[in-house]
């Protein structure tokens, strides 16, 4: 038994993995739907109450921003909590002395956690995509097929940006809950930040938008290098910290 | 003797907001190869700061910690040991052994598990295992690893009688084959698995060696004489000898507590001759390590 299948054994056995692809394959199905049916939605229930309302027909691309959005909210929050359950990792104090005499290098205690949690949400991300790809095609029509690899290889990046967080926030604080309030606080501080305009464009958050902005044409892959090398080396920054701070704290 | 374990000046301070100083307060721990140490020590007195401190788990403010094994070689138990629940109790074994390079293969996970009678859980998941049956499986993964030195803190508390035996017998059992530190407030317990013993009190060590040297120099010695006839001649010429201290005279039985063991042996039947009691039996009363540790800490708190 290594800690690498610890780690499977842990997603697969508490469910974890299984509620991450339940809320992304979800709204894989549940964003294009919306998108399709938005305009029919409101005209009839402004008919209802007398009024006129003009929506535009939908395009592919409001699937996938359909999708995005919800998975940039509740996904995000399902992600920090599932990750803060694997990477509180003194939460109980019992098991962390059964980890801790046992295997000293907290970077060797850690990366299985983090690796594995990473996986299981690009896991999840990747099946929730192809959901909503399939379905904005059945319902709405084709997606450009290099924006939607563009902007899920993105997302890979902001979610590893994420687990990383939580990774830090885990061994800062000790308790579950703390760890995914104080992740979940990181992460809403991303766009916070990015309203500083020199910083707008150019953090992790960027990369949230960009499923989005590349299926519409708005953007280029070429537009998110700089967000990609300030979240590539926020994770480095992040993971080194949490190795740092694990191997610093006592029981 | 070699020594696996020695501390030295090992402090650890804690503001226990009394302004009185608390923790680990400058312990020189030695643990001889191949014993049983047991710590004792009342709640709050340092023990399982000072396991703490030596397994590594805490670091000290001052002093040090040397090992003289491997410290892959060294299985510590907590108190209270948590196991993630949705593994079962092989798993945890096998996980165990394995983080510590040591055979983790069904055979021995099984044969780890058979040794603290949890061969037949050996399928079940540990999140139901009631606390004796946590307590069984931390000694099943501590042994998986074939460790030299086995650290234990309170491994019987909170458990049931039954329980409580168990574990000692394993305690016991391990000692056999390699150091075992134990800490724990039941005296009794120490009593039963420990050849050495370490007394703490308020984060000091107030003494160290082989258990027996412990009763003999610190509890009053003590008798009882079971006598046919009235005791009062005896009682009385009792009472005037200088070793005795308090003479306990009552329906046949006299118990004698003494100032000096020697003096006693050879003047107990010394002064029932002189007396012409007719002695049934006389024999020494238990030492027992409670005592002991009263008699260093000076009382109960």
């Amino acid at each position: 038994m290594t800690l690498w299948r610890l780690e499977w054994l842990r997603l697969w056995r508490s469910y974890r993995l299984l509620a991450l692809v339940v809320v992304f394959l979800l709204f894989g199905f549940a964003g294009p739907l919306l998108a399709a049916y938005l305009a029919d939605l409101l005209e009839s229930a402004a008919a209802a109450d007398g009024f006129q309302v003009v929506v535009p027909d939908p395009v592919p691309a409001d699937g996938i921003a359909q999708y995005v959005s919800n998975a940039g909210q509740i996904g995000l929050l399902v992600l920090v909590v599932v990750a803060a359950m694997a990477l509180a990792t003194d939460a109980h104090a019992g098991q962390a002395a059964f980890y801790r005499t046992r295997v000293p290098s907290a970077a060797r205690r850690l990366l299985p956690r983090v690796v594995a949690t990473t996986a299981a949400a690009v896991a999840a991300w990747t099946l929730g995509t192809v959901a909503a790809v399939y379905e904005t095609w059945l319902l709405i029509g084709p997606l450009d097929a290099g924006a939607v690899v563009g902007g899920w290889a993105l997302w890979i990046a902001y979610l590893a940006f994420a687990v990383a967080a939580v990774a830090l926030a885990g061994a800062v604080v000790r308790s579950v809950a703390a760890a995914a309030g104080l992740g979940l606080g990181f992460m809403l501080l991303m766009p916070v930040l990015g309203l500083v305009p020199a910083l707008d464009g150019r953090l992790p958050s960027a990369l949230v938008g960009a499923p989005e902005e590349l299926a519409r044409g708005t953007a280029q892959l070429s537009d998110y290098a700089v967000p990609v090398a300030v979240t590539v080396a926020a994770i480095v920054a992040l993971l080194a910290a949490s190795v740092r701070f694990g191997d610093r704290r006592e029981l | 003797m070699t020594a696996v374990l020695r501390t030295s000046g090992l402090v650890r301070r804690y503001d226990s907001g009394t302004g009185e100083p608390t923790g680990v307060l400058g312990v020189d721990l030695e643990v001889p190869r191949g014993v049983v140490y047991g710590l004792v020590g009342p709640n709050g007195a340092g023990k399982t700061t000072l396991l703490s401190l030596v397994s590594g788990l805490r670091r000290p403010d001052a002093g040090t910690v040397e090992l003289s094994v491997d410290r892959r070689r060294v299985a510590v138990v907590t108190d209270v040991p948590e196991f993630e629940p949705w593994l079962t109790a092989a798993e945890v074994v096998a996980l165990a052994a394995h983080l510590v390079g040591a055979d983790d293969s069904p055979a021995a996970v099984a044969a780890a598990l058979d040794q603290v009678g949890l061969g037949e859980a050996g399928s079940r998941r540990v999140g139901g295992f009631s606390r004796g049956m946590s307590q069984r499986l931390a000694l099943a993964a501590a042994f998986a690893g074939d460790p030299e030195l086995l650290v234990l803190d309170e491994p019987s508390s909170a458990l049931d009688p039954a329980g409580r035996t168990a574990v000692l017998d394993m305690v016991l059992a391990w000692g056999r084959r390699a150091t075992v530190v134990l800490s724990s407030h039941v005296l009794s317990d120490v009593q039963r698995v420990a050849d050495v013993v370490g007394v703490i009190h308020r984060g000091t060590l107030r003494y160290q060696g082989p258990l027996a040297e412990l009763l003999v120099r610190h509890v009053r010695p003590q008798w009882t004489l079971h006598v046919r006839d009235s005791a009062e001649a005896l009682t009385a010429a009792l009472r005037r000898q200088p070793w005795v201290e308090q003479v306990v005279a009552g329906d046949g039985v006299v118990h004698v507590r003494g100032t000096d063991l020697e003096a006693g042996e050879r003047g107990l039947v010394r002064v029932a001759a002189a007396t012409g009691a007719r002695v049934v039996s006389l024999g020494p009363e238990e030492a027992d390590l409670e005592s002991a540790f009263l008699a260093l800490t000076g009382g109960p708190e």
